[in-house]
């Protein structure tokens, strides 16, 4: 008896005019599962990646959310389905504080964005998520401090803090650690692994890193040239002899 | 009142110690009570207007359309309906903040250089109609015959007519208010949302904040505060002027709002103060040739002090 | 009756051939630069006069080749001086520091020319009627349409041909992947900005010698600009030559039949547009976001 996939991509092509970015790919993610996503430059990752996230539909194939088709759900809508994404590039709010940045997207996820004032029990039910986010993202002792002002690093977490106070069920993130150094690398890092490991969310995550990917996920699959190429636990992928000729014996 | 709550709200309470004893102070400078009322009430337009450019991060150039139409409704209510100052007050704000509202659908899909383009030339609208309107609204010479009314209050009247300083305060309360719901609306969660659109349009949509709603939404409420603003302006002058909907005034509008500093909420009434000061001695002191010497200043603070007066002083202190 | 109809066709159509150089010089630097010059109808207004100062000295022909080239220099210097430091930085700067331009524009105008209207002499042949039956048309108004004509299409040919040309429309498609080519955009907003600039020269020259001089008369002239240019469409010259023509020919028009509305004719096909076709007639969809 198998349980319903997180999240399933079934013979999911991308056409641009003459162009194929996605090449019929399908991947399952079943839940509290860390998928990395790699595959090198030009593979179609980030295609990929906007076809989950709703930027665009595909021009075939499906997606499935908990087992229900979600193609022609805009990317607002699959944010309420239970979607959290990161972007390639941060994008926070930069001139707030990490206490407003986390309180925004927490009143946002409570329906609350369009009031003019809250009561005790709502204003209190904010301050409490908020807390709990930035705990998670371990900004507490950062909470007053501009996001603009802080490290990449600590940027990162909170973005990932804010896609977490929407209270997703599966989270995307687009290369976190792109233009980190080893130490932001290493805390982001830390920071997925807790959330998976401790916090049991199911993650897909798009990563140029090879470090990171070996050390994160449960499961790898390897984009080349819009294909999926192989697909397998970290082990089963260092020893594909295919991607090691595709992907693996250039990069490094 | 301990020593935190003083240092946190210093500003707002020297503000409010000033504004409040303005009669006592301002003749000791050479300066006149009703010269204090145009300081407040293009304060509060631009304070209005800074809803928008410092806290939604979106760029009116026509924000005169709507302080105009609440001159002119506020005017017209008092000479062709009734002679009460309050209702007349409540129809201009209504006048323009409507408008402002059914323009805002039009506007709210725009960005960037296309939505100023847009408002200016809805502003150019409203100053048309005014000018082409002449039976009804005086056409060139603007809308003259009406007078505001004393505030009666059952057990007595407010003399607003004939004392000036009576004037003065009674602008200083709708400033007051206004300025009270306003700050109350940038504190809310809605206020909020409208950092995050400022802030980073692309994050706030994918936490799935309706952007388009909540710029129309912001862009209306603006639009009412303005428009009452541009009421109290035609009770000031008894005088409700169709120059006062053209982008010149709109320009003088954003002028305000960047002198005082665009991301401080009080930074428009320090704007206000600078303008109006500078209005006053410029043109006695440059009668042929005031505009141009206008025209450097607003140069030289885009290019010099972009971040305004209170946004200098901020970050002075924030370092 | 057909006299007047005839007229007002004409006028409309020397109204919407001004409105198309106007909006067309605007339009390239919006495109380019982002700046809306609102200090636009002053450039008008420095060709005009500059041409009224070197009539004396080489004639209405000669001030109608330089005035608009020094126009273009002037234009080129303020775009060096002062527009290039708000590139970078929130809109609102733009639209605010040439709005002040505009005024300094104005006084320097009022300073230098003084502030009562002047005639601008145009030769005797253009002044002259083109018959004796439609004594209204003058030679002058046929002759504006022409070089109307022939500044619009030079200025296509020059997009087209040009170096610099396809550089400026590479640019308004793509900035950044012109920027990463190696094309130095700073030089090429100047070089704009001044192509720009000459249009307005040269729309101030031909406007001085129909309707005179005097500090403002560019102001009139700048918003109907502005229509034309929503109306077709931000970041579409083709739109804003259409637009230009459109709301020319349309106020025209109903000059005929309701004069006190010609006005207001540009205003509602504004509205129209808006409603019906937001990105206006040609605009770029990317435009608007």
């Amino acid at each position: 008896m198998s349980t319903v996939p997180k999240l399933e991509i079934r013979n999911a092509t991308k056409q641009f005019g003459s162009l194929v970015a996605v090449s019929n790919v399908s991947m399952v993610v079943q839940p509290g599962e860390l998928r990395a996503v790699i595959g090198p430059n030009g593979a179609g990752k980030t295609t990929f990646f906007n076809l989950i996230t709703g930027f665009f539909p595909p021009t075939s194939g499906e997606i499935l959310l908990d087992g229900q088709t979600i193609n022609h759900i805009p990317a607002a809508g699959r944010v309420k389905l239970g979607m959290g994404r990161t972007f390639q590039i941060t994008e926070i709010f930069p001139e707030l504080t990490v206490r407003e940045n986390a309180r925004i997207a927490v009143e946002t996820g409570l329906g609350f964005s369009l009031r003019a004032w809250l009561n005790a029990a709502d204003k209190k039910k904010v301050a409490d998520a908020s807390d709990e986010v930035m705990t998670m993202a371990n900004l507490t002792s950062k909470a007053d401090r501009l996001v603009g002002e802080l490290s990449h690093g600590d940027q990162r977490s909170a973005e990932i803090a804010m896609a977490l106070a929407l209270k997703p069920t599966l989270l995307l993130l687009d290369e976190p650690t792109a233009g980190m150094g080893d130490e932001e690398t290493f805390q982001v890092t830390g920071l997925i692994r807790r959330l998976h490991r401790d916090s049991k969310y199911t993650i897909v995550l798009i990563e140029h890193d090879m470090r990171v990917v070996f050390h994160l996920a449960d499961t790898i699959s390897v984009l080349a040239e819009g294909k999926l190429l192989a697909q397998g636990t970290p082990a089963e992928i260092a020893a594909n002899e295919h991607v090691q000729n595709a992907y693996l014996g250039k990069a490094e | 009142m301990n020593e935190t709550f003083l240092r946190r709200n210093l500003q707002p309470i020297v503000i409010w110690a000033l504004l409040l004893t303005v009669p006592f102070w301002l003749p000791l400078f050479g300066g006149y009570t009703a010269l204090a009322g145009r300081v407040l009430v293009f304060a509060l337009a631009a304070m209005s207007f800074n809803m928008l450019l410092g806290f939604t991060g979106i760029m009116s150039f026509g924000h005169a359309a709507y302080f105009g139409l609440g001159a002119y409704g506020c005017g017209l209510f008092l000479k062709f309906v009734y002679a009460s100052t309050p209702l007349a007050m409540l129809a201009g704000t209504l006048l323009g903040g409507i408008a402002g509202t059914l323009f805002g659908l039009l506007l709210v899909r725009r960005r960037g250089v296309y939505f100023a383009m847009v408002t200016i030339a809805f502003g150019q609208v409203c100053f048309y109609i005014a000018y082409k309107w002449d039976d009804l609204t005086g056409g060139y010479d603007g809308l003259r015959g009406f007078a505001r009314a004393p505030i009666d209050l059952g057990l007595t009247k407010i003399d607003i007519q004939n004392n000036g300083t009576a004037l003065y305060f009674f602008i200083l309360l709708v400033f007051g208010v206004a300025a009270a719901a306003q700050g109350f609306v940038l504190r809310s969660p809605f206020g909020r949302t409208m950092l995050a659109i400022r802030e980073n349009e692309r994050r706030a949509r994918f936490l799935g904040i309706p952007i388009e709603k909540h710029i129309w939404l912001s862009f209306s409420i603006s639009c009412f505060f303005t428009a009452l603003a541009g009421s109290l302006y035609a009770l000031l002058n008894n005088f409700a002027d169709p120059q006062g909907l053209t982008y010149v005034m709109s320009g003088n509008i954003v002028m305000i709002t960047i002198m005082g500093g665009m991301r401080v909420f009080w930074g428009p009434l320090i704007g206000a103060v600078l303008f109006v000061a500078l209005q006053d001695y410029v043109s006695s002191a440059w009668p042929t040739t005031w505009m141009g010497v206008v025209g450097v200043v607003f140069v030289s603070v885009v290019l010099f002090f972009p971040r305004g007066l209170m946004g200098m002083l901020q970050k002075r202190a924030g370092t | 009756m057909m006299q007047l109809v005839m007229f007002n066709v004409t006028n409309g159509l020397i109204v919407g051939a001004f409105y198309v150089l106007m909006a067309l010089g605007l339009s390239l630097i919006i495109n380019l630069s982002n700046v809306v010059n609102f200090a636009h109808g002053n450039f008008l207004a420095i060709g005009g006069y500059l041409a009224f100062t070197l009539t004396p000295y080489v004639g209405f022909w000669g001030a109608l080749l330089i005035s608009p080239l020094l126009t273009a220099i002037f234009g080129y210097f303020i775009e060096q001086l002062l527009i290039r430091h708000v590139y970078a930085r929130n809109h609102i700067y733009s639209l605010l520091l040439t709005f002040g331009l505009g005024f300094i524009l104005q006084d320097v105008c009022r300073v230098i020319w003084g502030p009562s209207p002047l005639p601008l002499d145009i030769p005797e042949l253009l002044s002259l009627p083109i018959t004796p039956d439609l004594f209204f048309i003058t030679w002058y108004r046929v002759f504006m349409v022409g070089v109307v004509v022939v500044a619009v299409s030079g200025l296509f040919a020059f997009l087209r041909y040009t170096r610099v040309g396809i550089r400026i429309r590479a640019g308004t498609l793509d900035l950044d992947t012109v920027s990463a080519l190696g094309v130095n955009v700073a030089a090429l907003r100047s070089y704009n900005f001044a192509v720009g600039s000459f249009l307005a020269g040269l729309a101030g020259v031909l406007a001085a010698g129909q309707i005179g001089l005097n500090p403002n008369m560019g102001d009139d002239l700048i918003m109907p600009s502005f229509i034309a240019i929503i109306v077709g469409g931000v970041g579409s010259l083709t739109g804003t030559l259409l637009g230009g023509l459109l709301i020319g020919v349309a106020a025209a028009l109903t000059t005929v039949f309701y004069p006190a509305g010609a006005e207001a004719v540009i205003y509602v096909i504004m509205a129209i547009v808006l409603l019906l076709r937001p990105r206006g007639l040609l605009g770029e969809e990317g435009m608007l976001s």
